[in-house]
């Protein structure tokens, strides 16, 4: 683990107004890793998202992609420089057809549109959405909602993904099939960062852990280090259950 | 069916193009110029409105600009009419930029309302000017050959469709505005400058439009502030492209032969057409709003591909309710820290 990470977050405090959502949050992602980001509701997981996308500026801190400061600059660009992202309140365009969803993502690595077309196609393959392409975005279910988004985010070929609750919600199939999905982009070299609160999901696939409460990270380490950290689980339960 | 468009389009611009041979009459010439000029009026207001859905209340200011902009280097240049309309696109184009990069940022009501506003100062310039003449207007050198302006129009506005078909409906340009359109935020994080991709369509936009302007001035030989830059010709492009369907390119060629078509009979038998006229056309966009929300060709459309489909999205949203009710019995363990988080109340 010389290398140098493809994320490093130094000391990323996110403000709004007088409410802290992110507090010195410094971690490292590595090449290859699947890392989880957890943490009870309101914790400030999804503002972290938004800060490494770029859809808000750090306040303060820095945010270091493949060694590159991108700090502040806009998502469009970071979508370039290789970062997908998913929305937990799922972005799909409603009035488009499944397939033109995607379509609308591949045209950052495929300009052309027969070229386009035809990765949207591998990639509804992929998320098991191809007998679905014509349907329009708004008739999908909740399941098919959240593969679209991560479909979305695969078509722009990313290096680095970032997972925002793209299982909760899901029957246990289909979980199982998200899963299955996650490892396999995994095992393509994509690296993922994932925020979830399903417990069996986070331990079953991530190397390694990151915990947020109240915009701070109380913890750090593999999901069998966190599982029996007592500051984690008085975060999870409470002060008055701990 | 998109095949099908070209086919037809083609089809209806081969038609126009005899009719010159057999029709002499020049009051049945200059209706159909005008009407080809507001099919071209409401395909480009439909780029902004229908695709990135913005609303522009100056694009009748872009009009103007290419009208005026004709008219003072024909008459203080001495330009010859072709490089003068080639100065009006460019013209039009360097205000739509220069516009379009702070009204952009605005979203919806706002850039209605800023639009609005910079086509109310535009005509408020042409009214103190010297240069464009004033209240008075401006007289063009005459050059009355209605068969010329009708294949001017012709040809400029059937250009500008097929241009616009291709751009929007198979490059991937269109697709990308109307993402932005979907959805700004969401876009972003797929690679998308909303931006850039606004300004973009803006301009493409103005750009006929302006030589629109152009081909109109020196084919009434006569502009003033209020026949080139009044609301008037913004409102009945957006009562045209509204009625017709917005986002469809088709759909604004239907409204506005069917609105042009109305407002010609209508003012061959009333008297007191203006006051009336407006008040119409108030009246079509409130109800086509309220009833036709996707205009008369978007209506057409959903109707034709609609076989089956309403009990198929009856189907998807039951099993949708399903999965929600499935998730909430999902994982024991989540279900837990969930009940346990959930007491203070965030979410
Ligand atoms: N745009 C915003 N403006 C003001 N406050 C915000 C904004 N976005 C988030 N917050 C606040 O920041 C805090 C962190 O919210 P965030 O959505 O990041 O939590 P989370 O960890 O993703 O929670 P959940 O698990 O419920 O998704 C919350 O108190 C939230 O109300
Ligand atoms: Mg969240």
């Amino acid at each position: 683990m010389m290398a140098t990470p493809l994320l490093e977050l130094k000391s990323v405090t996110k403000t709004f107004g007088g409410l802290t959502a992110n507090n010195q949050v410094s971690f490292k992602v590595q090449p290859g890793e699947i890392v989880g980001l957890i943490g009870p509701n309101g914790a400030g997981k999804t503002t972290l998202f938004n800060v490494i996308s770029g859809y808000y500026a750090p306040s303060h801190g820095q945010i270091l992609f493949k060694g590159k400061d991108i700090s502040g600059k806009p998502p469009y660009e970071l979508a370039a420089l290789g970062i997908g992202r998913t929305f937990q309140v799922v972005k799909p365009f409603p009035g488009l057809s499944v397939l033109e969803n995607v379509l609308i993502a591949s045209f950052l690595r495929y300009p052309k549109r027969a070229q386009a077309e035809e990765h949207a196609w591998h990639i509804l393959e992929i998320t098991g959405l191809a007998d679905r392409a014509e349907v329009s975005a708004a008739g999908l279910t909740l399941a098919g909602r959240k593969r679209l988004e991560i479909g979305k985010a695969l078509a722009l070929e990313p290096s680095f993904l970032l997972l925002d609750e793209v299982v909760a919600g899901l029957n246990p199939t289909e979980v199982d099939l998200t899963i299955e999905l996650i490892l396999k982009v995994r095992d393509q070299g994509v690296t993922i960062l994932i925020v979830e609160h399903i417990m069996r999901v986070i331990m079953q696939i991530c190397d390694r852990l990151a915990v947020l409460n109240y915009g701070e990270k109380i913890a750090e380490g593999t999901p069998a280090e966190i599982s029996s950290n007592p500051a984690v689980i008085k975060a999870y339960l409470g002060e008055t259950a701990a | 069916m998109r095949s099908k468009v070209i086919t037809w389009s083609v089809l209806a611009v081969l038609v126009l193009g005899v009719v010159p041979l057999f029709v002499s009459d020049t009051f049945v010439l200059r209706i159909l110029t005008e009407a080809i000029m507001w099919i071209g009026l409401a395909i480009t207001f439909d780029v902004l409105a229908g695709y990135t859905g913005y609303l522009n209340f100056g694009h009748g200011a872009f009009f103007g600009i290419g009208a005026y902009t004709t008219a003072i280097m024909m008459v203080r240049a001495n330009w010859p009419f072709t490089t003068a309309l080639l100065a009006a696109a460019l013209v039009t184009a360097i205000c739509a930029l220069v516009a379009g990069i702070p009204t952009l940022r605005l979203r919806g009501a706002y850039f209605a309302i800023a639009t609005w506003a910079l086509s109310l100062a535009i005509q408020q310039l042409a009214l103190i000017l010297t240069i464009t003449g004033g209240p008075d207007g401006m007289r063009l050198p005459p050059f009355l050959d209605p068969v010329y302006f009708f294949y001017l129009m012709l040809g400029v506005v059937s250009a500008t469709f097929f241009l616009l078909w291709y751009l929007l409906e198979r490059a991937p340009f269109g697709l990308k505005l109307k993402a932005i359109r979907e959805d700004e935020l969401g876009a972003q994080s797929l690679g998308l400058n909303p931006t850039r991709l606004k300004i973009q369509a803006f301009v493409l936009s103005a750009i006929p439009t302006g030589i629109l302007g152009g081909i109109y001035a020196y084919w009434i030989t006569f502009i003033d502030p209020a026949s080139t830059l009044s609301d008037l010709v913004s409102d009945q492009a957006l009562v045209m492209v509204v009625f017709g369907g917005m986002g469809t390119l088709i759909g604004p060629v239907i409204g506005a032969l069917l609105i042009f078509s109305f407002k010609t009979i209508f003012w061959a038998y009333l008297s007191n057409f203006q006051l009336l006229y407006l008040i119409i056309l108030g009246a079509v966009i409130a109800l086509s709003v309220v009833f036709l929300p996707n205009g008369l060709w978007g209506t057409i459309r959903n109707r034709k591909n609609r076989r089956g489909g309403p009990k198929k999205n009856q189907e998807s949203l039951s099993r949708d309710a399903e999965a929600d009710k499935k998730s909430e019995t999902k994982s024991a363990l989540a279900a837990e820290l969930k009940a346990c988080t959930q007491k203070d109340g965030v979410k």
